[in-house]
């Protein structure tokens, strides 16, 4: 298949979803009969020479759905925006009203009670999430599960949750206004969000906590940024031999012989984009653990910004940082 | 004068004409209009007037394999299609009769 043909179906594809989804309240019957029609005669016009969007020859798909209910006589889409006007609670009951709706209110009653009775457990990790989601941002390099560390004290953390914890309950117990009791929720789901987000992006998921937790270590990287220092991520190793040589082309292992693994570097202070070129072994498998990694400029006109790149804007070799090195004593050297 | 506003309101007696001198897909339907003058008549108005008529009892519609893609749903006309025909070509043919009485009195302009 070309890749013009390609694109077409795709269109074609979207077209049908867009239109049936403008269709999606009509009887079953009705839709499948006039979406049916709509694909063959999408299928149709992508046979023709016409190499216009689907969307140009047969106009938007709202309006062609419009034009299928008035001719077809159909409600029009009206009939749905009127509901959009109606409250929650009138849409709500005139979906429980249908015969599948029936269905659902035993099971939607069943669902209610057991949140209920998990609302306490509810009002205890929210307390404790507040503290712990502001920890999971500070990479510091202590662990900040399952007692998180703010300013790297897990006594302080400790004393915190459970205040937070009290809070919360406390919180829970009362009776509140109705909007204010949604409000209350709604941040709490906010909250629970954030935490996986963040969670993802902590050291904690990093695998920091990993021998503690007693899983075993995982085989290749986990996230962006698998390696991390004190510092913050770690995308490169710049290695010295103890005379001070800069070292090209170090093979790198950790204390398991297992080669070193680094995050990719997007950010450069030239606002350069950089590819990263490993060097290829004898079979050409890239070796990702040589280091310095090499990466390359990719000379496009535009920097990681979008912006124009001006003429010796771009570093072409990335000098080494300065750094202070030991001297070690004149007799270890000549040993 | 918005010729497509005109077309709503004969769409059922022209697509029963098409389909009586030979029954047709969809896509047949809305060429053979295109060919015969109505060059405005869109897509979703004769897909949507097919559906109409078939709902009504005045077509039947029945599936033939095609050899160059999917299958196709081909629209034929019935008795009771016929029917109606005949009836909207008596109210069309009076109707026009009356406006172009009407737009052919000089003193209309006067």
């Amino acid at each position: 298949m070309t890749a013009a043909t390609d694109s077409t179906t795709r269109q074609a594809q979207d077209y049908l979803a867009a239109v049936e989804h403008e269709l999606a309240d009509l009887p079953t019957e009705d839709r499948s009969a006039l979406l049916e029609d709509l694909a063959q005669h999408l299928d149709a016009l992508a046979a023709e020479d016409d190499d216009r969007p689907v969307a140009v020859r047969l106009g938007p798909p709202a309006a062609y759905a419009a034009d299928l209910r008035s001719a077809a006589g159909l409600p029009a889409r009206g009939g749905v925006a009127r509901a959009a006007s109606l409250g929650m609670r009138e849409r709500l009951d005139a979906v429980l009203a249908t015969p599948a709706g029936r269905r659902i209110v035993p099971a939607a009653r069943e669902v209610g009670r057991l949140l209920g009775e998990l609302r306490p457990a509810w009002w205890v990790l929210r307390g404790y999430l507040v503290v712990l989601l502001p920890c999971l941002h500070e990479l510091d390099g202590v662990s900040d599960f399952p007692v998180p560390a703010p300013l790297d004290n897990h006594l302080l953390g400790a004393v915190l949750v459970v205040a937070a914890v009290a809070g919360s309950v406390a919180l829970g117990r009362r009776r509140m206004p109705r909007p204010l009791g949604l409000l209350v929720a709604a941040s709490g789901v906010v909250v629970l969000l954030f935490t996986f987000v963040a969670w993802d992006r902590s050291e904690v998921s990093r695998g920091t906590y990993l021998g503690a937790a007693g899983t075993s270590p995982p085989e290749h990287a986990i996230g962006e940024y698998p390696l991390l220092s004190r510092y913050g991520p770690v995308t490169d190793v710049l290695p010295y031999a103890a005379d001070g040589t800069p070292l090209e082309g170090a093979l790198l292992y950790d204390q398991d012989g297992r080669p070193l693994q680094v995050g990719f570097q997007e950010w450069w202070a030239d606002r350069c984009v950089r590819v990263l070129e490993q060097p290829l072994a004898a079979d050409g498998v890239p070796v990702p653990h040589s280091f310095p990694q090499s990466y390359e400029l990719l000379g496009l006109d535009v920097d990681i910004h979008s912006v124009p790149v001006s003429p010796g804007q771009c570093a072409t070799d990335l000098p080494r940082p300065h750094v202070p090195l030991p001297v070690f004593p004149a007799e270890s050297a000549t040993d | 004068m918005d010729a497509s506003q005109l077309l709503k309101g004969v769409l059922d007696v022209a697509v029963l004409a098409v389909v009586r001198d030979a029954d047709g897909y969809g896509y047949d339907v809305v060429r053979r209009l295109r060919t015969a003058g109505l060059e405005e008549v869109g897509d979703a108005s004769v897909y949507g007037t097919l559906r109409r008529l078939y709902q009504a009892g005045a077509l039947t519609s029945y599936v033939v394999p095609s050899d160059e893609g999917p299958h196709r749903k081909y629209y034929a006309i019935n008795d009771r299609g016929r029917s109606v025909l005949e009836d909207s070509t008596k109210t069309w043919r009076t109707f026009a009769d009356t406006v172009d009485g009407l737009l052919t009195r000089p003193e209309v302009a006067a």
